[in-house]
């Protein structure tokens, strides 16, 4: 089996338009939760907070490839191009057809599919939506905008598992170059808010609603006073190559990713189980060829809904008892969805390449059900190297990844 | 509408949909080869052209044979015709 290394890393994220100011603002400990007044207008929505994230420089994606691009198309396309410049990718130092594509949202374009239908259902007039807005609205908008601007040509897959999207794209694309068939991809998560996506999970009882009038406090993943999550943003993107193929061009290597698994739990449509996500930790444990002792931090999927946070507790707690330090970054980031697997994973690299362990803002008061694991609440210096990412998504999806620091 | 209001509204739908600068807009440009449209780019032009003038030219054999800019203009201007009319 090939080995895998990553060797660029891009994000736009509620926090900063590349991974140097999202992990400053880390740093600093500043949060991006804002009240929305676009969330205010809505009938029987009582969540009015989110993350939003910064469109800026869009017109330096050619109008070619953005006319097909929404907002989290556009951020996949800014965070790739980060990725792919840290990586010095040049196709002509790859094999034709050997560069992939792997990515995936929670939706396509939310606020594409609602332009849509503000047109459509008023008029039943299909002559006035445009092309473009087809290819926004599509399930497979963020890898195929992807593909197309880089000009890829190699394996090609849209990972569609809600939360868990953006890192089932890193686990897959891990598992196709160990197994040979690609000598790099470019892989991540890419979304964009919405009051639908909010009122989803108000909807589902999963939203924060306590704290409209105090941002400041509103994520608080694993508190006694958590109440919901906050929807977030932008998105990530890696470079992941062949090890060897890193090695001879001389790329610097920033991680390795040494296991995965992602499985569905297959008990509940909504509520995370913790014996599937132990399972799930157990099971890219083994694929790593790693033990519990052998992992540094985990940096947990926790979006401070009431049921998650306290099944990932239960969970680790299983595994790992209370010996890793353990934090949700939605504090800060609120939850990026299918974005929040990739932005958390190169923010918790970042971190611990500098030997960092960023921590759960808002954590206080830990929650009964949230105990049993030794959480992390100031940033702490660690020698830590190797660490667990978790994401997770409706359907009882788990998914896992284990990753070393080079 | 008078021939200086349609040139004018064609010109926005140029310059907000495909984000030509205003002085590349005159009558000669060859809508593919100088303005830089493609097949995609003319299905949305019909969408927007139906959406600022009220009318339905998505099966209207005459799109085929546009090329300039001068022929948009002549176009919707015939079109806008036959429609008061």
């Amino acid at each position: 089996m090939k080995r895998v290394v990553i060797t660029g890393m891009g994000a736009v994220t509620p926090l900063g338009g590349s991974v140097s100011e999202t992990i400053q603002a880390l740093d600093d400990h500043r949060h991006a939760i804002r009240r929305c007044p676009e969330l205010e207008v809505c009938k029987g929505l009582r969540s009015w907070l989110a993350a939003p994230a910064e469109l800026k420089n869009e017109k330096l994606i050619p109008r070619q490839n953005r006319r097909s691009m929404s907002r989290m198309s556009i951020f996949a396309a800014q965070a790739a191009l980060e990725a792919s410049k840290q990586a010095g990718y040049q196709p002509a130092l790859f094999s034709p057809g050997k560069v992939g594509c792997i990515a995936g949202s929670t939706t396509p374009s939310p606020i594409t599919i609602h332009q849509i239908y503000e047109t459509f259902i008023p008029t039943r007039d299909f002559g006035l939506i445009q092309a473009m807005q087809f290819f926004q609205s599509m399930s497979h908008t963020v890898a195929m905008n992807l593909a197309q601007y880089l000009g890829l040509q190699g394996r090609f897959l849209s990972t569609n598992a809600a939360c868990a999207s953006g890192l089932q794209a890193i686990g897959t694309a891990y598992e196709l170059i160990r197994a040979g068939s690609q000598e790099a991809i470019f892989c991540g998560g890419a979304e964009e808010f919405h009051s639908t996506v909010t009122g989803v999970f108000d909807m589902l009882l999963a939203a924060s609603t306590k704290y409209n009038d105090d941002p400041d406090h509103a994520s608080r993943p694993f508190d006694a006073a958590r109440d919901g999550l906050v929807c977030g943003e932008g998105a990530g993107i890696l470079f992941l190559e062949e090890r060897e193929h890193a090695l001879a061009r001389g790329a610097t290597i920033y991680g390795e990713i040494l296991g995965f698994d992602t499985c569905s739990g297959g008990t509940h449509i909504s509520e995370s189980n913790r014996e599937c996500i132990a399972q799930c930790m157990r099971q890219a444990l083994t694929n790593a060829e790693c033990s519990p002792s052998d992992i540094g931090y985990i940096s947990a999927h926790a979006t401070a809904t009431l049921q998650g946070d306290g099944e990932e507790a239960a969970a680790i707690h299983a595994v790992f008892n209370d010996t890793v330090p353990v934090s949700s970054l939605k504090g800060h980031l609120g939850h990026t969805l299918g974005a929040s697997g990739p932005i958390e994973m190169i923010a918790t690299l970042v971190g611990l390449r500098k030997n960092r362990i960023y921590p759960t803002r808002n954590l206080t008061s830990v929650a009964p059900e949230c105990q049993g694991i030794r959480h992390v609440t100031e940033i702490e210096t660690t020698q830590a190297t190797c660490f667990m990412k978790n994401s997770f998504a409706f359907g009882g999806i788990n998914a896992s990844l284990v990753c070393k620091i080079d | 509408m008078t021939r200086e209001e349609i040139v004018t509204t064609i010109n926005t739908v140029f310059e907000e949909s495909f984000e030509i600068e205003p002085e590349r807009l005159v009558p000669d440009a060859n809508i593919f080869l100088d303005l830089g449209l493609d097949s995609l780019d003319t299905v949305d032009l019909v969408v927007a052209i139906q959406k600022k003038f009220g009318v339905q030219i998505r099966d209207d054999e005459r799109v085929r044979s546009i090329r300039t800019l001068g022929d948009v203009y002549q176009f919707i201007e015939v079109i806008y015709n036959e429609k008061k009319a």
